[in-house]
């Protein structure tokens, strides 16, 4: 018996049928419509009416047409988006440009190029279309120079071109290019705190510790014992008492600085690097520059979402550590989920190392973030809040009441922030350099008590 | 509808605000074009009438609209003005004037096309136009040699046009369609 013939598992042609799909789409414009229109009207007229200059006349949109079209376009046009790969600090310069390649054999007679920018990029022309031509195996470029107005992932585009070739018989459908990301870090406001870590946990460092050992900082003298070291005996001491005596020093040691974000709500206006500052853009910034004082000290420094994501950075120390902070910090967003977000359980005391200094950046605007903090002071962890409120932040005005509830919800306010003083939590608004020294000293004291809880 | 209207104006505004130069003058061109086409076209006596307006808003129309039929309906006002002129008005074929109106008619549909791609408020790139206008001086310098040597030799074999208009036609009939045969193929 013959056996059936066998059939090829994939259906020939398909590749082929793929190409014709995803091939550009010439199509033809209005234009060639009106030249084939008036083209074959007027010799009919002028056959018809035995009137030469009729055909004559029909003559210019044969010709156009014959020129035109006597070269077809074959393949799209590539469009890509150059942006900056380089560190753009909020505020500095950003070099975005669009580029219109023809792989064809004609002249792109037309290319209406445009793109679409994030409104914190502030790219010249960018709200504008580009009409620019094309030399065939050729390409053209598009300068947007500009600044950058804020932190974060901005995006250069998407970008659309379309093209019209053989003198604007024949179209291209849009060619459309996904944007393209330019990373703005922000700028750090200057800081700098010279008070003692509460807590120095590690075995290196260059903070004094409140322990005894080798280091730099004169603890006392004290008799000398075995085991001590012949170049810590205090000579003057030594002689006038009569009996061997050491200097001892504190031993330094390095911490562990946690910046928690409260990223629950935002409020204010942001306006960029040199306008009116939003919750974020302030923690954002102050936790840039925490950072970027505590790791230049040597600290390892972790970071903390408090929201509905809790994403986490590690605890690392170093430029590295600093400029995986920076990336880290441009993907911070606010949080607008639910008002029982599920992070209720996700964060807990229990995730803050107990000899870590916790800096909580929040706005206290949500009752959550209080609860927090007086949780976390409850549990022992040394922690500062800085309030990254805007002085001038209030809600937009919806009705005649609006005022009245707005000072109602600031004298509340003011009410968990007194509470919170109360339980033992410094709040320090922030103000660059200096800002948490004294909560730090207070800090400090508190943790050099001994621990009875 | 009030509101549509403040809309509407508020759109334009918008648009001439933003407006850039050489999309503007590209479309002041057009306009332009098609009433100098008019003018010529057209009876002499309509011309200096009151329905000279009536002529100046078709010819202005597509230079609002360039993307619209107003464009062909233009073309076809001013063909129909000099079929009437020269058959009714009974002048005369005059060679200054096929040429006049075939090389303007030719223009206000190329810069029409420009136009009609062209956003009103685009950054563009001087050599755009400068490209765009050289390829229809060309078409047109060709089409006027064309447009000399028929309209002569019409005149040395006087009174039978007939013949060369019909030959003319039937040659340019074939060679259209064999250019659209090959656009359809291609495209």
């Amino acid at each position: 018996m013959e056996p059936p013939p066998l059939r090829a598992a994939v259906p020939a042609g398909v590749a082929a049928a793929e190409e014709a799909w995803a091939a550009p789409a010439w199509v033809p414009t209005r234009a060639l419509g009106r030249t084939v229109l008036l083209t074959g009207l007027l010799l009919v007229l002028g056959v018809a009416l035995g009137r030469v200059d009729l055909v004559l006349l029909a003559a210019p949109f044969a010709v156009g047409a014959a020129i035109g079209l006597r070269r077809m376009p074959r393949s799209a046009p590539e469009l890509t988006i150059d942006a900056d790969e380089e560190h753009v600090v909020e505020g500095g310069r950003v070099a975005a440009g669009l580029t219109v390649a023809n792989p064809d054999v004609i002249t792109y007679d037309l290319v209406v190029v445009r793109a679409r920018t994030s409104p914190w990029l502030e790219l010249e022309n960018a709200d504008r279309p580009f009409a620019i031509t094309v030399a065939p195996d050729g390409w053209t470029g598009v300068e947007l120079p500009g600044a950058a107005l804020r932190w974060g992932r901005h995006d250069v585009g998407p970008a659309a071109a379309r093209v019209a070739a053989c003198g604007g018989l024949l179209a291209c459908r849009p060619v459309v290019t996904p944007p393209r990301g330019v990373r703005v870090f922000p700028e750090t406001e200057p800081f700098a705190a010279t008070e003692a870590m509460p807590a120095a946990a590690g075995l290196v460092g260059n903070h004094r510790s409140r322990r005894p050992g080798e280091g730099g900082e004169l603890a006392g003298v004290r008799p000398f014992a075995p085991g001590d070291r012949l170049r810590r005996i205090d000579w003057r001491v030594s002689l006038r008492t009569r009996d061997l005596h050491v200097a001892s020093t504190l031993s330094d040691r390095d911490a562990e600085v946690l910046l928690l974000l409260d990223v629950l709500g935002e409020a204010g206006t942001s306006e960029g690097v040199k306008g009116r500052a939003s919750v974020l853009d302030t923690t954002v910034r102050a936790a840039a520059a925490i950072a970027e004082h505590y790791l230049q000290r040597g600290d390892r420094v972790s970071l903390l979402e408090y929201g509905s994501s809790a994403r986490r950075l590690r605890p690392a120390t170093g430029r590295r550590q600093y400029l995986t902070v920076l990336e880290w910090l441009l993907d911070v967003r606010a949080d607008t989920g639910g008002v029982q977000g599920p992070h209720e359980h996700v964060f807990g005391a229990h995730h803050v190392s107990p000899d870590a200094l916790v800096v909580v950046l929040t706005p206290l605007v949500d009752p959550r973030s209080a609860d927090m903090l007086a949780g976390l002071t409850q549990s022992g962890r040394y922690t500062v809040a800085v309030d990254t409120l805007p002085a001038g932040a209030a809600p937009p005005i919806r009705g005649p009441l609006t005022p009245l509830a707005t000072r109602l919800w600031r004298m509340e306010r003011e009410n968990v922030l007194g509470r919170l003083r109360e339980h033992g939590v410094p709040v320090v608004t922030w103000a660059g350099t200096g800002s948490l020294d004294l909560v730090l000293r207070d800090v400090s004291r508190l943790a050099s008590a001994p621990r009875g809880r | 509808m009030l509101d549509g209207v403040n809309r509407r104006i508020e759109r334009t505004r918008r648009a001439v605000a933003r407006a850039t130069p050489l999309p503007l003058m590209v479309r002041c061109g057009l306009g332009l074009v098609f009433f100098a086409a008019m003018t010529v076209a057209w009876p002499s006596g309509v011309v200096a009438s009151r329905y000279v307006v009536a002529l100046g808003l078709v010819a202005a129309y597509p230079a609002f609209a360039p993307r619209g039929r107003g464009v062909t309906f233009a073309i076809l006002v001013v063909v129909g003005g000099w079929i009437l002129d020269t058959t009714g008005g009974d002048a005369r074929v005059a060679l200054w004037r096929v040429l006049s109106i075939a090389t303007l008619l030719y223009l206000g549909h190329t810069l029409a096309a420009l136009a009609a791609v062209l956003p009103h408020d685009a950054i563009v790139n001087a050599d755009v136009v400068a490209t765009w206008l050289a390829r229809a001086l060309l078409v047109v310098l060709i089409s006027a040699v064309l447009t000399v040597i028929a309209l002569g030799l019409t005149a040395e074999l006087a009174g039978d046009p007939f013949v060369i208009a019909t030959l003319v036609g039937l040659g340019a009939a074939v060679g259209t369609t064999l250019l659209l045969a090959r656009m359809l193929r291609r495209a």
